[in-house]
């Protein structure tokens, strides 16, 4: 890297404050920060600008840095995750180290949660910190590691082929790692999809022979990830194949005749052979794309009567027996009884409300919309009134979502089609109780859209249209180290910002695994994970930022102090030198987290870019500053 | 750049919002040389305009106007504004797109951004990026944060008076220029021609929004939210008073099936909940309701955001009100069924009424580009399923509200799908190599 080391010369430290537009000078008084900062050591410029990260502000930098005015930056502005990287692009275009650079958070840690004189205080003490910790800084390089032009996918579904043949299409070899004998996941569960009445059949295969086709693609079926080291550009892993068994078993016997790459309705499709015995595969990757998808709400014993009464199903149930090719004449018919008129019950499992609905059983409420069961559900009333012209349907719902392109048509369609409506508030939900005057059940709504009057309503069968959750990944979730939301689902670093990463490098997500998606959605979110890895993978290296533990071999005494107390595997080890043994730092594998540094009794370790001199400096400067003037 | 000139990219991406930035800077990474054709005189699309986005409350400027440098700083990137496209065929494998230059009256190569033209300039015009509610001159920079920092002149309010002439220290002010058409050749072209708002609904529902009767529409909405907004705080636009009451009316001209527009805008719920309460901060004291006919709030964290604004107190009434008239006080008369109530046609006056208007497609690709519109006037999309980004045109891809109405979390994901089908269109004519 050509850049200016010129760390070397007496620091001359340029400090700028971001307003926020608001968000920070609403509450910290930005002049008087700016003020507070130009008297400070070392000092040579202090501005402001209303938003720091805009073209204009980072100009600002550019040309201080261009005329030798600093040869050091602190950006007072908002939190180091969101724009750090930022102001250090801006300071490498100048010429300049982009680590001669200190970033103060003044909006997350002041302008938000404290108001008024103090407010301006916490801001200049920050600030003064920052410019301590910026006179000792010095010019660092990226740590550049190889990169394995590998990528692993761990999920077979839409989203996880999806994901595969993408990256294999940008030249990249790839492993797919699926649990179950078959691709296709809970798309496999569907017969049409909306808003196109594509068979899921159909896409699936479509999908599946690109994947099996590719010679770049190796599918491992039956297979988890059973170890995971490593970092960016070089995970190491070993996927376990174990013997089909359990629900697997039943799957596999309704798909036995089935040819590789072929659709089996309702399982998935076929992906041979499956191992017959327990085998380990390790692999080097990379980049590891999450595809692990979802699970369908399954509702507990006695909700609207599920698993007490057999009229009460769920959507996925019915949209398999109206799938069943016997499914045809006046009226629909379930376990031998025609089904002369249904209810559709919404929001089973989704948009609960604490204190209204009951947790599941770990404790947790799904609290988010499921987004595609609306649709989902209003296909199938569209499909029932069509195929079974005699059956009355009755769809109980919160508010209809209809929210994507082609999906306001089944609403309407429905509507048209005669399906009956009734509203109701989550407090007061449908009543499925047995018994009716010509009917199997009776099912009472207090009707919002008709001022809350009460409806009974007979009926021969009730379909739950249950959400979907996160699957259980808790293992995946320990050996990774992967970020979970409130939600339960995996968690982006940024909804907007990085939508498809995760804080770890190398790592993406793709598909429900993250949040509730429909097909569309997925395979849009795995073009995008594609796109990350494939772009991150393509140089044949990748640069890590420097903050990793450095030895100073001349004070080592081979303690060893330092990797017991590693937290990373491997990051630091033991070598024999002609003095003896030497800890050793390995950068790639390094976390930076700075435990060695305080377990070493000779002070032979430092973190680069968080020296202990730098510390001190920041303790330093917070104090001067909160001492009164001239103590 | 002579008139007729050619430029070579890989990529051509049409449309410089959040969606086609997003998408040329995943190709810029993979190693792509990237044209950006904009029709606006800066880059940021609908985006750089708004306040706060949903759900996490982030200022849009934070979240776009990094986004807007790393383009504009880009090796791999190259933007072009006031540029619009004229036509674009596929001839001998080569995308031809055929792009007029439209006339600043500013010469980029000379002009410093320095404003003093702006200053000088005796016209003052009413200024779109600020709602209309204030004012602007008749030679500008759009607004503090655009990019590129180059002055226009309006030359429908222009009097040619000379003083911004006078005043410019480099003479970058060419009142003689005249469009350019030159051709972009490229292997692949992303359309992200995002969305505009509706604007010719019939008056008899909704009014006219602007005009001075208190009823706006949610990007003038967003103006006054936001950082840097017209008035610096929220207050109605017809006499300055602080609003006591606010209304929000959903699906105006979405889902109505009279307006033609059956679809669902799907942005409209979660903005009007944001801007309650954004609200709701800035007026503790006002009223806020939302009239609504479904709350859509499908996304992640979307349905907790919407539980949060119940609890801060917005009231959320099923309906679908009409404006009634104004009262002297310049206070708005809705006029809507009470559903939930039962008591049948009822009235409700709000100081302010912001209507949460219907997202229409900003780009017609007839005769411009071999690829169609479906019913929806949006661009249609073949493989909705599996391929939702590609298009009818061989090495043509869409992402962004240009394929339908999208929020920007969605917008942004697409926005790497299509990037990837552009990739993977560019890897297998080079033989299956990456760049």
């Amino acid at each position: 890297m050509s850049k200016l080391n010129n760390c070397q010369e007496q620091p001359k430290i340029g400090v700028y404050v971001c307003h926020c537009g608001g968000n920070i000078s609403d509450h910290v008084d930005v002049a008087k920060v700016v003020e507070q900062a130009g008297g400070l050591d070392n000092v040579t410029v202090a501005r402001d600008n209303s938003f720091m990260c805009s073209d204009p502000g980072q100009e600002l930098i550019i040309e201080d840095i261009k005329s030798g005015k600093v040869n050091r930056i602190v950006v007072a502005s908002c939190a180091p995750a969101l724009h750090e990287s930022t102001f250090r692009g801006a300071i490498a275009r100048a010429g300049m180290n982009p680590y001669l650079y200190e970033h103060a958070n003044i909006r997350e840690q002041v302008s938000w949660v404290h108001h008024g004189p103090g407010a301006t205080d916490k801001a200049t003490a920050l600030v003064a910190a920052a410019v301590g910790k910026a006179g000792e800084l010095e010019a660092l390089e990226p740590i550049r590691v190889e990169a394995e032009a590998h990528a692993t996918v761990l999920g077979g579904g839409v989203a996880g082929m999806s994901a595969a043949r993408d990256l294999a299409a940008q030249g990249l070899k790839v492993a797919l790692v699926e649990k179950s004998p078959f691709l296709g996941g809970q798309v496999a569960q569907l017969d049409k999809t909306f808003p196109s009445n594509e068979a899921a059949g159909e896409l699936l295969s479509a999908l599946a022979a690109q994947v099996l086709a590719d010679q770049r693609i190796t599918v491992y079926t039956c297979a988890e990830l059973s170890e995971y080291s490593g970092y960016v550009g070089s995970f190491k892993l070993k996927i376990r194949r174990t013997p089909p068994s359990g629900e697997d078993l039943e799957r596999l016997a309704l798909a036995k005749d089935a040819a590789p790459g072929e659709f089996v309705p309702f399982v998935g499709v076929a992906a041979w052979p499956v191992p017959y015995e327990a085998e380990e595969v390790a692999l080097v990757s990379g980049a590891i794309v999450l595809a692990t998808g979802f699970e369908h709400y399954t509702p507990p014993m006695g909700e609207y009567g599920y698993g007490q009464m057999p009229e009460v199903i769920t959507l996925p149930e019915l949209i398999r027996l109206m799938a069943d090719e016997s499914a045809t004449g006046e009226q629909l018919v379930v376990n031998g009884k025609p089904v002369g008129s249904l209810a559709l019950i919404h929001c089973v499992g989704s948009r609960q409300i604490p204190g209204v609905h009951q947790p599941g059983p770990d404790g947790k409420l799904n609290q988010h919309c499921s987004r595609v069961c609306c649709t989902a559900t209003l296909q199938a009333a569209c499909e029932l009134r069509e195929k079974f012209p005699e059956t009355n349907v009755f769809e109980l719902y919160r508010d209809i979502r209809t929210y994507g392109r082609g999906h306001e048509e089944y609403y309407l369609n429905a509507g048209r089609s005669g399906v009956i409506f009734a509203r109701f508030e989550p407090e007061a939900p449908p009543v499925v109780t047995q018994g009716g005057e010509d009917s199997a059940l009776t099912v009472t709504v207090l009707d919002k859209l008709l001022a809350g009057e009460e409806l009974a309503i007979g009926v021969d069968l009730v379909v739950l249209a249950v959400g979907m959750e996160p699957r259980d990944n808790q293992s995946l979730v320990e050996k990774m180290k992967l970020p979970v939301g409130a939600d339960r689902f995996l968690l982006e670093v940024h909804p907007k910002l990085r939508p498809v990463e995760l804080p770890a490098a190398g790592i993406y997500l793709a598909g429900a695994c993250q949040a509730p998606m429909d097909t569309s959605e997925a395979a849009n979110a795995a073009g995008a994970a594609a796109a990350k890895a494939g772009a991150i993978l393509s140089a044949g290296f990748v640069e890590l930022d420097p903050f990793v533990a450095e030895v100073d071999e001349s004070k080592c005494v081979g303690s060893g102090a330092c990797v017991q107390a590693c937290l990373a595997d491997e990051a630091i080890e033991m070598i024999d030198t002609q003095v003896g043994k030497r800890a050793r730092v390995n950068p790639a594998l390094c976390m930076g987290c700075g435990v060695c540094v305080a377990a070493c009794e000779q002070g032979a370790i430092e973190l680069s870019g968080w020296t202990l001199g730098q510390y001190e400096a920041m303790v330093d400067a917070i104090v001067a500053q909160a001492l009164p003037q001239g103590a | 750049m002579p008139n007729g000139d050619t430029q070579k990219f890989d990529s051509l991406v049409l449309g410089g919002g959040i969606a086609g930035l997003a998408a040329a800077l995943d190709l810029a990474d993979a190693g792509y040389r990237v044209a950006v054709v904009e029709r606006d005189a800066t880059i940021g699309g609908k985006m750089i305009r708004l306040s706060k986005v949903f759900p996490t409350l982030d200022c849009a400027s934070c979240i776009t106007t990094p986004k807007m440098a790393a383009a504009a700083h880009h090796p791999n990137v190259t933007l072009f504004t006031m540029c619009r496209l004229e036509g674009a065929q596929r001839k001998d494998g080569k995308l031809r797109a055929r792009v007029t230059q439209m006339p600043r009256y500013v010469d980029p190569a000379k002009c410093i951004g320095c404003r003093q033209c702006e200053y000088e300039c005796p016209v003052m015009v009413p200024d779109q990026e600020q709602g209309g509610f204030t004012a602007r001159k008749a030679i500008y920079i759009p607004f503090s944060n655009a990019i590129p920092q180059l002055a226009l002149i309006d030359r429908d309010h222009c009097m040619m008076c000379g003083k911004c002439s006078a005043v410019c220290p480099t003479g970058a002010v060419d009142q003689l220029q005249t469009e350019r058409e030159f051709v972009i050749e490229a292997d692949t072209m992303v359309l992200a021609t995002g969305f505009e708002l509706m604007t010719d609904f019939p008056a008899r529902a909704y009014g006219a929004p602007g005009l001075g009767d208190n009823v706006i529409s949610s990007l003038q909405m967003e103006r006054l939210l936001a950082p840097h907004g017209p008035y610096m705080r929220a207050l109605r636009p017809g006499d300055g008073k602080e609003p006591e009451s606010i209304a929000f009316i959903q699906c105006a001209g979405s889902r109505d099936l009279q307006l033609g527009k059956p679809y669902c805008s799907r942005v409209c719920c979660m903005y009007a909940i944001k801007q309650a309460m954004l609200l709701s901060g800035a007026l503790p004291l006002a009223d806020l309701t939302i009239y609504y006919m479904d709350i859509r709030a499908f996304g992640k964290n979307y349905e907790q955001f919407y539980n949060n604004a119940k609890a801060m107190g917005v009231e959320f009434v099923k309906a679908k009100p009409i404006i009634a008239g104004n009262n002297p006080d310049g206070s708005v008369v809705l006029r809507y069924e009470d559903q939930e109530g039962g008591s049948g046609a009822v009235s409700r006056e709000h100081d302010l009424v912001v209507l949460s208007l219907a997202m229409l497609p900003a780009f017609a690709p007839e005769e411009i580009v071999p690829v169609s519109a479906a019913t929806d006037g949006f661009l249609k999309v073949p493989q909705p399923k599996l391929a939702p980004t590609l298009t009818e045109m061989e090495g043509v891809f869409t992402c962004g509200a240009a394929a339908g109405p999208k929020d920007i979390v969605d917008s942004i994901a697409e926005a790497g799908a299509a990037a990837l089908g552009a990739a993977k269109y560019l890897a297998a004519q080079r033989g299956g190599r990456a760049a």
